[in-house]
């Protein structure tokens, strides 16, 4: 048994029938959609056609939401329907990011994940869905792959078929007869419209209005010279849309009439949570390496370990709260402990952070005790600890990197050179509570200046320099570098987060004890605040790009 | 059903911090007693013990697919899943109860699910046991159960205090309210016949309504057809006798669509089925539009054509079969009335060239030569260049008629003859064509609306009438289908009579009808309007200036009989009030649906029973015999007790079916909601009839014509004079429109030809009428689905006139009519033709009060301003978030709620059908102001009355045409015919 669907976009007239019967079946609440009808406009009058297109759950093969799910809760049956269970999901929203369709949505009933579900509990009875049974044009046929025999079988074998973003290879079992590529396309249309055919257009920015309409922002070649071909555009960011239709003159040829909203999940929680992370994780694994090394490489101070550690501590503290408070049902968040589905990042971000802070608040404990009830720590105890502390530090503040490539919806979050980024910037952090230490502050110095310079060669390769793998991640990484999040990125990124604080360190060195403290908390500060913008460009900009 | 351990902590952590509890705890508690919540609460629902069956009937259909439906031998008990509950198997027990659908006039099937414990109902689904639309709906259908839920619907009958419009209300209770209806209805009646009008704007019923208005003896019955389907009515009337088309679509190989019927009109869902089955089995589909609707980008070819040129169109594709010999001659020969053509031709056409075929002793082909000579310049070149389309898409369409031949179905419903002044001849065009072919009625063609359409007899049906109200059918207006009720203000205003009881019904004329502020100041007006009672099952403009509003229910709370034209077969339908039905097959006595239905929401049937009943007591003024139980003749009818009878002796075959099943007729309906009457009906008009031969007719005992003979036999015909297609219309020579442009199909010029749109002074033509497939007139504010998909109307502007005014997508633009102004945003697209701005119909409602008077999703809270003749609305706010029974209110997302662009409207009565013109001249066009605002709209009603004057001066009154003193021609309809006497003009 394996369940899909064929949309016959020969036969759907665009009423709109199966997004109401869904809402009745399902009881699907206002502002979120299990599916709904996007209608596309193509061509110039007289020559003008509206395209529906029936959008919704592929139910993938390859689900990546359901790899992506801490708890399980998004899960593949046997049949091959993908289901969610409302009772164990957490509303860490990951499934929202992994989906490159915008098929899901965090339910305000439940504050859980929520699509199209198949109507499973209509067809382990033997009915169909209810959007297939109140279709008055049958467009919507459903059924079993596996059955030769199966209307939507024989409806594969003799129709030509397309589905949605093959290239992200999850697979997809919606298929579309006489699939229409602007529809499929989600950034055919690259403006934001300002308006729909019959329906408002919600801003991604509450309290900024919609984009002017025919926002110039990727304007089309210019065509007066006969040599403006030969300039090529950039790679992977067509003008116009993928079929290039369309222009200065007609530009819209090619335009969404209706579509649902879409919806960003993750906010300034993430930015935030990564930075505080990487202090935690950095002073941890700096002071690791500090206990392990030899002193001429590295000396070990246990003021800055208890100073050091504490801010460490609290950062730790910080990232746990901001993780569950980002949850939209974090009286679940143990669920992550409970009931961990292992593949996720998610899951194995919250036992790498449980690791972390229980031997690392340990051995904060231990050392602690000593310094305060002047109670001799043994050497080899804290070797130890510092061992057991390193790679959980490591994992802890890199493990975000993977958590990002597993969520399949942002092709951007995927660039190879990110945890090597994250592991630079583990050390930037690091090295920062330690700066001003009397006996870790010179050998810190010299690691943060070494790892900014690294850091900031990383960013510019890898976010400017290395083309884009896919049209989607281009368009992030344009908004990123080049468009709205420009400012973050290099005032932010590269001005705060790596320019600023170098120079500093680089004019601090050599004058260790004559340098100002607050100099150099003025620079962990404008560090911090630097990373924090930059990671707030990196998370939001492909959150804003569509993916229905 | 256990849960894991952890569960219990997180519940108990969700409940400290206000969140949900896990489906595991919520569906441990189930309701367990009956409730009646809707309007102040969401529904709950019982726990089964029993799992889901399994059970199901598989429904094979015509297109090839098996569909799974819960077999009605267990529709009394049936048991699903809880989809909010899974993966937890939570079962629910349901009895399904059919009823039909009540969001458009198509009659849909609907089946719901009431809870076997609390009788609340969780869906609607479809009934597949529907002949007309096969267990399928459409986007209104589902949204039934927002409409029962509305957390805003009218729950009790609301009485006026203060003064009229002030929005004060007080509760009454029924016996209240029809006590003090009925004695004001009494004191009207006993002192003339025309002082009770019941104004309707959706029927959804037949003939129930109709025969209470015959038992009151009043002239009282006013509709909306006028602003609907009059002109329509008109054309094919003329023609056929018929007045509405019934396409065979599932038969078709070319469908011909002056309409939009992939989205809208009747019957979209059981119409739009048909047309995409034939379109699959290689019909070509061509449509008439000047705006790309969802229809016309189905199509095969898609004519986009200037406003008032779609005559011109229909006569190219009838020059073209008859110039290539593809006409049907057999068809032409037997059932066109050639002969009078021939005979009479002289008398209006003037063409020396058409009339050197005409006269004495001319035969058949002299009537082919002669049509081919009367429209022998309806060239493909020449009308595509009036027309402004393609001229190969005219031959291509064309060529695809010819092909068709007898298969040809064609529809027009509103667009193009609603539009224009003269629209009227759209249909005569289009039954001229079908002559040419010969699809009348045939296999794929083309039948008259009552062919397929079962009218019941009605029990004991009063009297008819014997007085005519000239405030519904006035003089100016001989062939008007029907009442022209669109001025009824404008009547009133020039003194032509006052109202004493005023019932609109699903009737919102101040918000849906042209010139609203005429109807604001009509309604306001306690000397023209005596007591406006409003039924309605949803707050509305009109209502709020009522003296009485009373909550009629909706789809499912409610009993009425409906049989629709949907394709070549006759079905009925029955509505029903689904919880009193449920509770009765649970063994509760249920006296009157307002027990059963939410809040104290009654049915019109009921209600109009009672009412008549405390209108006439002791039965002194004859009126309450008519509403006598059969049984028992001391009390009124029940519902049960008429049903049964129309069920037993007025539907054929029902009974049969009933008893095969071991069931009475009425327990059958109430079963199934809906029968088949009969399949496969084509051509009845060749039937053949007994009767005495009259010369070429043939007539029964009373001397009525009831067929003609064709080839020496006796046959039906069509309800013509001629019992023939009358291409010539002698009726309209006689009636002093004997000029050939009104007698013969040919095209009338527009209202807004080109030449008539100012465009140098920024004018353009704006199309106001267009319908959404998601929405019901004025009756979808309350479906929180529907307003969620589709709550902006904004202008269609096409990319070149976006230009030349320096506007862009939402902009604000400003329109002038004739009448006044309002603003709205603009949607630029290259699927409207340039010149034309088109906005749909059905948004823009708004209200007076923040907490009342409309939905607050898709209302805007207003401010109505008046200064001598000029009047004012300006818009507070649109939609926004609020507090109620339904969560969902709180996450109302949209701002927009539309524009009411109907107030500016100036009304367009076409001197012959009557009906509203809908298309307007924009006089002037032009990007909004800053101080312009989003939804304003301003109306002088002195320009308003203008324009209503000069129209009315191009209308031809019967008392100076009637060429035999009477009113109307008496073959035509009216919904409620009165006495042959009634007719006579006045001396």
């Amino acid at each position: 048994m394996n369940y899909g669907f064929v949309i016959d976009n020969r036969s759907c007239i665009g009423c709109h029938a199966c997004s109401t019967a869904c809402k009745s079946e399902n009881q699907v609440p206002l502002g979120v959609n299990r599916t709904w009808v996007k209608y596309t406009e193509t061509g110039a009058y007289p020559d003008v056609r509206r395209a529906f297109q029936v959008t919704r759950c592929n139910h993938c093969s390859n689900p990546p939401c359901v790899r992506i799910c801490p708890t399980a809760a998004m899960y593949q049956r046997d049949d091959g329907i993908v289901e969610f269970d409302t009772d164990a999901c957490i509303g860490c929203k990951a499934c929202t990011q992994a989906c490159p369709y915008d098929a899901i949505y965090i339910d305000p009933d439940t504050h859980t994940a929520a699509k199209c579900h198949y109507c499973s509990h209509r067809v382990d009875v033997g009915m169909e869905p209810a959007c297939v049974v109140v279709c008055p044009e049958h467009a919507i046929i459903a059924g079993d792959l596996d059955d030769p025999s199966s209307e939507i079988s024989r409806k594969l074998a003799k129709n030509n078929v397309t589905v949605r973003k093959p290239e992200q290879g999850t697979a997809p079992k919606v298929f579309y007869i006489e699939g229409n590529d602007i529809a499929m396309h989600p950034t055919a249309v690259s403006r934001e419209p300002a308006g729909m055919m019959f329906a408002d257009v919600l801003s991604l920015h509450p309290g900024h209005p919609v984009h002017a309409p025919g926002a110039k922002s990727s304007p089309p070649p210019s065509k007066t010279g006969p040599d403006s071909r030969r300039a090529p555009q950039p790679q992977g960011l067509q003008t116009g849309g993928p079929l290039n239709v369309g222009g200065k003159m007609a530009e819209h040829m090619v335009q969404v009439g209706y579509n649902a909203q879409h919806d960003i999940q993750w906010h300034w929680q993430i930015p935030t949570y990564v930075v505080t992370k990487h202090i935690a994780a950095g002073s941890f694994g700096f002071l690791a390496a500090a206990a392990i090394l030899p002193e001429s490489i590295l000396p070990f101070s246990q003021v800055a370990m208890v100073g050091g550690g504490l801010l460490g501590i609290i950062m730790t503290l910080l990232t746990l709260l901001l993780l569950v408070i980002d949850l939209d049902r974090p009286d679940r968040f143990f669920y992550l402990l409970v009931r961990p589905q292992w593949r996720s990042w998610v899951a194995r971000a919250a036992w790498i952070l449980s690791v972390f802070s229980g031997i690392t608040g340990l051995w904060w404990a231990v050392e602690a005790y000593s310094w305060w009830f002047a109670w001799p720590m043994p050497s080899q105890l804290r070797v130890a600890f510092a061992a057991a502390s390193i790679v959980p530090s490591i994992l802890a503040s890199t493990y975000t990197a993977f958590l990002f490539a597993q969520a399949e919806g942002r092709d951007l979050w995927q660039g190879a050179h990110v945890p090597v980024q994250m592991f630079a910037h583990m050390i930037v952090f690091g090295s920062m509570p330690f700066l001003v230490d009397g006996q870790m502050g010179g050998v810190a110095q010299v690691v943060m200046a070494v790892a900014i310079a690294c850091s900031a060669a990383i960013t510019l390769v890898g976010d400017v320099w290395t083309p884009h793998p896919s049209e989607v991640a281009r368009r992030a990484g344009e908004s990123m570098v080049k468009g709205r999040y420009r400012q973050h990125f290099w005032w932010g990124g590269l001005a705060l987060g790596h320019i600023l604080p170098l120079l500093c360190v680089v004019l601090a060195m050599g004058t260790l004890g004559q340098v100002p403290t607050v100099l150099m908390v003025g620079t962990g500060i404008i560090l911090s605040l630097g990373h924090y913008l930059y990671n707030t460009a990196f998370v939001m900009a492909p959150q804003e790009i569509p993916n229905s | 059903m256990s849960q894991p351990a952890y569960q219990r902590l997180s519940d108990t952590l969700a409940r400290l911090l206000g969140l949900p509890e896990s489906r595991a705890a919520a569906y441990e508690k189930a309701a367990s007693a009956p409730s009646n919540v809707a309007g102040e609460s969401m529904p709950e629902f019982g726990p089964s013990e029993v799992p889901p069956s399994g059970e199901l009937t598989h429904v094979r259909h015509p297109d090839g697919r098996m569909s799974s439906y819960p077999p009605p031998s267990r529709w009394n008990d049936w048991v699903e899943w809880e989809s909010k509950a899974w993966p937890r198997k939570v079962a629910r027990r349901y009895t399904l109860v059919p009823t039909v659908c009540f969001n458009c006039e198509s009659g849909c099937g609907l089946l719901a699910y009431v809870d076997k414990t609390t009788y609340e109902i969780r869906k609607f689904e479809g009934n597949p046991a529907h002949p007309g639309s096969r267990g399928r709906n459409c986007a209104k259908g589902p949204a039934t159960h927002n409409q029962i839920y509305d957390p805003e619907r009218i729950l009790y009958p609301l009485k006026r205090v203060g003064p009229r419009g002030s929005g004060e209300w007080r509760r009454v209770s029924w016996d209240e309210a029809l006590d003090d209806i009925a004695a004001k209805m009494r004191e009207s009646r006993k002192r003339s016949k025309t002082g009770i009008t019941y104004h309707v704007g959706r029927p959804g019923e037949d003939h129930y309504a109709n025969r209470v208005i015959q038992a009151w003896g009043v002239d009282g019955h006013n509709s909306h057809t006028n602003v609907c389907s009059a002109s329509a009515r008109t054309g094919y009337y003329l023609s056929a006798g018929f007045d509405r088309p019934s396409p065979d679509y599932a038969h078709a190989q070319a469908i011909l669509l002056i309409s939009s019927h992939l989205e809208t009109g009747h019957y979209f869902n059981p119409h739009a089925q048909r047309i995409m089955e034939a379109k699959h089995k290689g019909a070509k589909i061509i449509t008439l539009d000047p705006r790309l609707s969802n229809t016309a980008s189905k199509s095969d070819v898609w004519l986009p054509t200037w406003p008032g040129s779609e005559v011109g169109v229909v006569l190219c594709f009838v020059r073209h079969l008859l110039e290539t010999e593809q006409y049907n001659r057999e068809f032409m020969r037997r059932w066109v009335d050639w002969r009078t053509f021939l005979s009479r031709a002289s008398d209006s056409i003037t063409d020396p060239e058409v009339l050197a075929h005409c006269g004495a002793g001319k035969g058949f082909d002299d009537f082919i030569s002669a049509l081919r000579a009367l429209y022998r310049d309806f060239t493909f070149e020449a009308v595509a260049a009036k027309a402004e389309v393609p001229e190969e898409r005219l031959r291509e369409a064309a060529e695809y008629i010819a092909r068709a031949g007898t298969r040809l179905a064609a529809h027009n419903w509103r667009s193009a003859s609603i539009a224009n002044r003269g629209g009227w001849q759209v249909t005569r065009a289009l039954s001229l064509l079908h002559a040419v072919t010969g699809s009348l009625g045939t296999k794929g063609g083309t039948a008259g609306n009552s062919w397929n359409k079962f009218k019941p007899k009605a029990w004991k049906m009063p009297p008819k009438i014997d007085v005519w109200d000239e405030v519904q059918l006035p003089d100016e207006y001989p062939f008007a289908h029907f009442e022209m009720s669109f001025l009824l203000p404008h009547f009133l205003q020039e003194g032509r009579g006052t109202i004493d009881v005023y019932f609109t019904r699903v009737y919102n004329p101040l918000w849906t009808n042209p010139d609203g502020f005429m109807w604001y100041r009509m309604l306001r007006d306690e000397e023209q309007i005596g007591l406006h009672v409003a039924l309605t099952p949803t707050w509305n403009e009109s209502a709020w200036f009522a003296d009485y509003v009373l909550p009629m229910g909706h789809s499912g709370e409610r009993h009425d009989f409906v049989s629709y034209e949907t394709h070549a077969g006759k079905w009925i339908g029955f509505r029903q009030p689904v919880r009193r039905v449920a509770m009765q097959r649970a063994g509760i006595e249920v006296a009157r649906t307002y027990e059963a239905n939410p809040g104290e929401v009654w049915e019109e049937a009921e209600f109009w029973n009672d009412l008549s009943w405390r209108m006439d007591p002791d039965g002194e003024m004859g009126i309450r015999q008519w509403f006598e139980s059969p049984n028992d003749p001391t009390r009124p009818i029940t519902q049960d007790e008429y049903w049964a009878w129309i069920f037993e002796n007025s539907v054929p075959g029902l009974p049969a079916a009933a008893e095969a099943e071991g069931l009475t007729p009425l327990e059958y309906m109430r079963k199934y909601g809906a029968f088949e009457v009969e399949k496969d009906v084509y051509t009845p008009y060749e039937h053949e009839v007994a009767g005495t031969i009259d010369g070429e007719h043939v007539v029964d005992a009373a001397g009525k014509r009831i067929g003609v003979v064709v080839d020496g036999v006796a046959r039906a015909g069509f309800l013509t004079p001629s019992r023939k297609v009358e291409i010539l219309s002698t009726t309209l020579m006689d009636w002093g429109w004997n000029e050939a442009e009104y007698s013969v199909p040919w095209p009338l010029p527009s209202h807004v030809a080109r030449e008539e749109i100012p465009f140098g002074d920024g004018g353009m033509l704006l199309l106001p009428n267009f319908r959404l497939p998601t929405l019901i007139h004025t009756r979808s504010a309350n479906a929180k689905w529907l307003v969620e998909i589709s709550h902006h109307n904004p202008v269609w502007l096409h990319p070149s006139d976006a230009k030349r005014m320096g506007v862009e997508t939402g902009d604000l633009l400003r329109i002038d009519t004739e009448i006044g102004w309002f603003v709205d945003r603009v949607w630029v697209t290259e699927g409207i033709k340039p010149g034309i701005l088109a906005i749909s119909h059905h948004l823009g409602r708004w209200r007076l009060k923040e907490d009342q008077g409309l939905n607050r999703m898709a209302s805007s809270l207003v401010e109505l301003g008046e200064a001598d003749q000029e009047y004012t609305l300006n818009v507070k706010h649109g939609a926004a978030k609020f507090k109620s029974s339904d969560p969902d209110t709180e996450r109302i997302w949209w701002e927009t709620v539309g524009v009411h662009q109907n107030l500016t409207h100036a009304v367009h009565p076409d001197p012959i059908s009557g009906a509203h013109c809908w298309l307007q001249k924009a006089v002037r066009v032009r990007k909004a102001e800053p101080n312009e605002a989003y939804g304003e709209v301003h109306v002088s009603t002195e320009r308003s009355m203008e324009v209503y004057r000069q129209w009315l001066s191009w209308t031809r009154p019967a008392s100076k045409f009637s060429p035999d003193g009477t009113r109307r021609p008496m073959w035509l309809k009216r919904p409620i015919t009165p006495v042959e006497s009634a007719y006579k003009l006045p001396e």
